[in-house]
Parts: C-alpha cells; sequence; structure tokens
C-alpha cells in the first residue's frame, strides 16, 4: 500500500451527490466529519494520523465544495447521508471521527447504526444541552468574535494567520455558504437533539470524547454528558485548550487518539 | 387609461420618549434594548395622537394610509399591522388601508388569511394587503430560523391567496402548514382578492419577486440613483415575464414634513434623524443572521453591483439627505417642488409620505398633515 504525504482532492458520487474529498496515509480508514464552519481541507493533524489510517476528510452537504440535495435538510438526513458516503467509498469497520457539529452528527450516526464502525472518536461535540452552562451564540456574532470563542489561546495555533486573515471575495462567498448550511441544520433546536443522550443508549462502539477545557463554545461539562449516555466511553480532557483540540494541542490530540485506537 | 398618482400617509408610530442617552451603552437598539424603557400610559397618550393623525389625513384626502409592523423596536410601537389596520378602518371614511405588511413567513396564513378579509369587508374593500418578509429581528423575535423565512414566505403567500380565491374546503399539503381542512368563513369583498404590494429596501431578489407576481413594489426609501436601478430590474423582469410596467407598479417612501415656513419645516424635520445610528446597531448578523438571505440572493446581488443598499450605513448629514432628495422639508411650496421633482426622476405611482418621527410634537404632525392634504398634494397631482 503507497503512503500518500500530503491529502489528495477527490470527488465521490453518492447517489448522484458529488461530494468533494481528501485523503491520504495507509491503514484501517478513518473518515473525520468536519465542524459547522465546513471544511479546512487536509490539515497537518490529519497528515499526522494517515502515518497509521487511511484518512477521508469529506465535505458534507452543504459545505465547500459539496452541494446539498433538497432533501438533506436536517442533523438527521445528513447523519443518513454520511452512512451513504461511507457505503459509497465501499469502505468496512470505520473509525467514525466528527469535531462540534461533526462530532454531533458521528454521535447520530452511530445511534443510528454502528455495525460498522469500529471506533468512535467525538471531539467537542455538539448534540447534548447542557444542564448548567449553555451553548455559545455562534451565528449572530461578528467573525472576531466567533474566532476568540474558538481558541483558548491564539500562539498555540499554527498559521494562526491563516484564520484571521482578511477573506477573498470567493473565500467569503463560500463562508457564507457554509453558514448558511449550518444555520439550516443548527438552529432550532439550537446545536442539539433532545433525544441523543437517550438514542446514545444503543451504542456499542468503543468511543473517545475529546475535549478541550476552556471550551468557550460548548461547555465540558457536555463532555461528561456525553460520557454518561454512551457506555463504557472514556473522557480525555486537553487542559489549557479552546473547542478546537486537534489545532491547538495538535500532538497532545493525535497521541491521545492514537493511544486509544492502539488500546482496542 | 393612466394611473394617477396616489399620495399615502405613513407613521410609524415611534415611541418617542427615547433618547440617545437612553440606548448607549446596550449591545443593539432591538433586542438588546430593555422594553423597561416603556411606559404603557405614555403609549396610551402616543397612540391617541396617531390615530388623530389618521382621522385627518382621510379628511384632507390624502388617497390612503399606510401601516406596517415591527417586533422588538422602540421606533415602531406596531407589534400587529392588523391590529392598527382595524383602527384605521374606524378612524376614517375613504382612504385605502395598505398594510406594508403582514409578516407571514411567521403567522398562520389562513389567520392571516382571514384577518384581512375581515378588515376588507369592515372597511367596504378599501385595504392593500402587503406582504413582507420583514427584517431579521422579525424572524428571530418569533423564534424561528432564518434559513426558513423566505420558504415559510412563500408557502404563507401561495396559501393566503388559494384562501382568497378558491371555495372551501380545500387540502393543503405544505412543508410548514400542512392542513386537511382549510375552509375560512370570511373572504374579502374584493375580486378576485384585495391587491397585494411588496416592499423592499435595496435587494434585487425582492423587485424580482414582485415583478414575477405583477405586485407593484414599494422602495422604502432608498437613495435615487439605487431605486432608478432597482426600478430597472422590475421594469426588465416584467418584461421577461410578458407585460409592460407601469407607474401603477411602482411606490417610493419618502420622509416629509411641510410647515408654515422654510425655517420652522427645518427645525421641526430634524428630528427625522432622532436615534438613527442606533436603530439597527448591534452586530451585522442581527440583520443579516446565516440564511436569511438565500444563496440565490447572494448570486443575484454578485452578478448585479449596485451602487449601495439604501442609506443604511452611510454617514449623511440632515442637509446631506436633503441635497439628496431623501428627507423633504420645507413650507408647501419648497416641498411641492421637491416632490415634483421626485415624481418626473422616479415617476412613482404611489408616494407613501413617511411623516412623523420620534419625539416631534403632534400639533406640528398635524399641521404638516393639513397643509399637504391640502396644498401639497393637490398642486403635486396638477402636475
Amino acid at each position: 500500500m503507497t503512503t500518500v504525504q500530503s491529502g489528495s482532492r477527490t470527488t465521490v458520487n453518492v447517489n448522484g451527490t458529488a461530494v468533494e474529498m481528501y485523503s491520504g496515509g495507509s491503514g484501517p480508514p478513518l473518515v473525520f466529519f468536519h465542524g459547522a464552519g465546513g471544511s479546512n481541507g487536509w490539515q497537518a493533524w490529519h497528515e499526522d494520523l494517515s502515518a497509521e489510517y487511511t484518512v477521508y476528510v469529506p465535505s458534507q452537504p452543504g459545505f465547500n465544495g459539496t452541494e446539498a440535495p433538497d432533501w438533506v435538510k436536517t442533523i438527521h438526513d445528513v447523519a443518513h447521508f454520511n452512512h451513504m458516503f461511507v457505503e459509497a467509498l465501499g469502505l468496512q469497520d470505520i473509525i467514525l471521527m466528527g469535531s462540534s457539529m461533526g462530532g454531533w452528527v458521528s454521535a447520530e450516526m452511530a445511534a443510528m447504526d454502528d455495525h460498522n464502525i469500529d471506533a468512535l472518536v467525538l471531539v467537542d461535540p455538539a448534540g447534548i444541552k447542557p444542564r448548567e452552562g449553555e451553548i455559545a451564540e455562534i451565528f449572530m456574532v461578528s467573525a472576531d468574535t466567533r474566532l476568540q470563542q474558538r481558541f483558548h489561546d491564539p500562539s498555540q495555533v499554527e498559521n494562526y494567520e491563516n484564520y484571521s486573515r482578511e477573506l477573498s471575495p470567493e473565500e467569503q462567498l463560500v463562508v457564507h455558504s457554509n453558514a448558511i448550511m449550518a444555520s439550516q441544520l443548527c438552529w432550532k433546536p439550537y446545536l442539539h437533539n433532545p433525544s441523543l443522550p437517550h438514542t446514545l443508549s444503543r451504542v456499542g462502539t468503543p468511543t473517545l470524547i475529546v475535549w478541550g477545557n476552556q471550551d468557550a463554545i460548548i461547555p465540558v461539562e457536555c463532555g461528561h454528558l456525553f460520557q454518561q449516555a454512551i457506555q463504557g466511553s472514556q473522557l480525555r480532557i486537553i487542559d489549557n485548550c479552546g473547542h478546537s483540540p486537534a489545532v491547538e494541542k495538535r500532538s497532545e490530540f493525535v497521541a491521545a487518539v492514537t493511544g486509544f485506537l492502539n488500546s482496542l | 387609461m393612466a394611473h394617477e398618482l396616489e399620495v399615502f400617509w405613513f407613521s410609524e408610530q415611534p415611541y418617542g420618549h427615547v433618547t440617545e442617552d437612553d440606548l448607549e451603552g446596550w449591545e443593539s437598539g432591538r433586542m438588546h434594548f430593555p422594553n423597561t424603557y416603556f411606559d404603557p400610559e405614555k403609549a396610551h397618550v402616543l397612540y391617541s395622537n396617531y390615530h388623530d393623525q389618521y382621522q385627518l389625513a382621510d379628511e384632507v384626502n390624502f388617497d390612503g394610509i399606510m401601516s406596517n409592523e415591527h417586533h422588538s423596536s422602540y421606533w415602531c410601537m406596531k407589534p400587529s399591522v392588523n391590529v392598527d389596520a382595524a383602527v384605521i378602518t374606524q378612524r376614517t371614511k375613504k382612504a385605502k388601508i395598505a398594510m406594508l405588511g403582514n409578516v407571514i413567513a411567521v403567522n398562520d396564513p389562513v389567520k392571516m388569511a382571514e384577518e384581512i378579509a375581515m378588515l376588507d369587508c369592515i372597511s367596504g374593500g378599501r385595504v392593500i394587503s402587503g406582504f413582507v418578509r420583514g427584517t431579521a429581528v422579525e424572524t428571530l423575535h418569533a423564534g424561528y430560523p432564518p434559513t426558513e423565512n423566505r420558504p415559510r414566505f412563500e408557502e404563507a403567500h401561495d396559501l393566503i391567496v388559494k384562501c382568497w380565491t378558491q371555495p372551501g374546503p380545500f387540502r393543503w399539503e405544505g412543508e410548514y402548514w400542512p392542513h386537511r381542512m382549510v375552509n375560512p368563513w370570511v373572504v374579502p369583498i374584493q375580486k378576485p382578492h384585495p391587491p397585494v404590494w411588496f416592499p423592499g429596501t435595496g435587494s434585487p431578489e425582492s423587485v424580482i419577486w414582485a415583478a414575477k407576481h405583477r405586485y407593484p413594489y414599494m422602495n422604502l426609501g432608498s437613495l435615487l440613483d439605487l431605486t432608478k436601478q432597482l426600478k430597472g430590474i422590475y421594469h426588465e423582469t416584467a418584461a421577461e415575464e410578458g407585460y409592460e410596467a407601469g407607474p401603477e407598479h411602482f411606490g417610493y417612501l419618502i420622509r416629509c414634513l411641510v410647515a408654515d415656513t422654510d425655517e420652522k419645516a427645518q427645525e421641526i424635520g430634524r428630528t427625522f434623524l432622532w436615534t438613527e445610528n442606533h436603530r439597527n446597531r448591534g452586530p451585522m448578523e442581527f440583520n443579516d443572521p446565516p440564511g436569511y438571505q438565500s444563496r440565490e440572493a447572494l448570486r443575484i446581488k454578485m452578478s448585479r453591483p449596485l451602487i449601495g443598499t439604501g442609506t443604511m450605513g452611510r454617514r449623511m448629514t440632515y442637509e446631506d439627505l436633503q441635497d439628496a432628495y431623501n428627507i423633504i422639508v420645507g413650507s408647501p411650496e419648497t416641498v411641492t417642488e421637491k416632490l415634483r421633482h421626485i415624481r418626473k426622476d422616479l415617476d412613482p405611482g404611489y408616494i407613501l409620505i413617511y411623516g412623523n418621527e420620534g419625539h416631534m410634537a403632534h400639533e406640528d404632525v398635524m399641521r404638516s398633515v393639513e397643509l399637504l392634504g391640502t396644498k401639497v398634494i393637490p398642486a403635486l397631482k396638477e402636475g
């Protein structure tokens, strides 16, 4: 099996919808679903994981280069669609990973049908409403506020200027278009599904939940609620870290994930 | 037959006791500005004044009265345009009643159809039924996802028109308001249904929607150059649809105050800028949360570069706004001249007079209504 050094961009036909995808590496299949901001393509931590796994990074329907089919209007629809995506690739026994909104979608996928999922990794997932705090407003705030919410300490973020720089009109259109889809999927109920804590009780897949201790968007309290909802799951809290541990604490995050997967 | 100019009176019914100082320090002028600043006793007096102004406008021969609806807004105390229209039916005898309009995306369309039909019957067929998407705040206030505003608007529109035009009972397999049986007892007196208007400020998508339905488009006070471009889009769309648009398809809202002298009008008219900088203050996403504008609207905007979006976001002084014909104040002669300029420039079939603002004194507004009705409008209609 050849190792792809950098993720290559392809499209995958899912029942007539062309799904944009980056992929690379070799080994067991690991599928990653992005958050509400959309796909950032092939990232350094994907490269890290691709040393041991074949990593697939699709743009979900309505985000980036993937059009949303007319029927995809809810998180459940996205979860069904993502199952079709995995089937279209012909992947068996996958490691399913998702971050934020993508973590929510991954949790819904596992609750629907986890027979093809060998391991589940949820990274600061949305989907469960906190009991004490609140999920922060992400739609009715400025881009600057959104960026501040995301990272605990920008100095820990490699190439931070990529997140804070001025966007070209084409990039702005993608960002805006992604926001429209996220708004469609997450507005009401806001970034959660009241049934999810209950439907997750059927999940038997080994599960790792990773959370940034200083997550300013989805409070770490939700990590404990996920752990309670999924039998036998492990919760790994990374300190001095915000909503995106894979970006802000890359090596710690990658070590946590590979350590978990190697223990199975 | 050529369409004759019609002039409408409009007051947003502001809660004029709010000051700049009150608004300072709150994150936005709408969702965050707390309603503890609202005094119902003071509102009682204000409503009464505004209704007196309606009655006078009818008596001095305004062709119609326009009303509207906003929520979470200190500058518009009308959370229900239908309630205000009900008042107008009772305080006026002959004026048309233009509702601009019902925020149909966030209301039960069958009840909307019934209420508007009821108003049409009560008023003897004087109702013009505007439909609006509302500002984004109206949708946020009502608790609906912004992405649903456009499809809800479309479905509500179709269902309301069907309630008015198709005998009941009928089934409605809608996405948002599915009904097994629809059978409203009260239907409009005007046939096939009351005229429908559609407003806009700067969005080409709104103009195109109005033109495709052959509904008159009311521009809410954009600058003249932009308004002319939007009107051009209406005419283009009409041509594509196979009809020729005329003045009867186009109206224009203008802030306007008349006093006995230019000097006095200049002084009173300054209140048109009352708390202007606070109205839509707040994160941009309050006025345009993701999904309130469709991808299609974004595409249209990118394909048709316009000079701006009304006056919002521009720092224009009272004098600048007068030079741009965006605010018109003066003696009857001065105002007549300026409105003639607008008429020549835009050729609107309807001029909607935004005639009251903030803490303007009731007597001053009443005098303005009187001078408009007895002097300006007759002179304007003469040509």
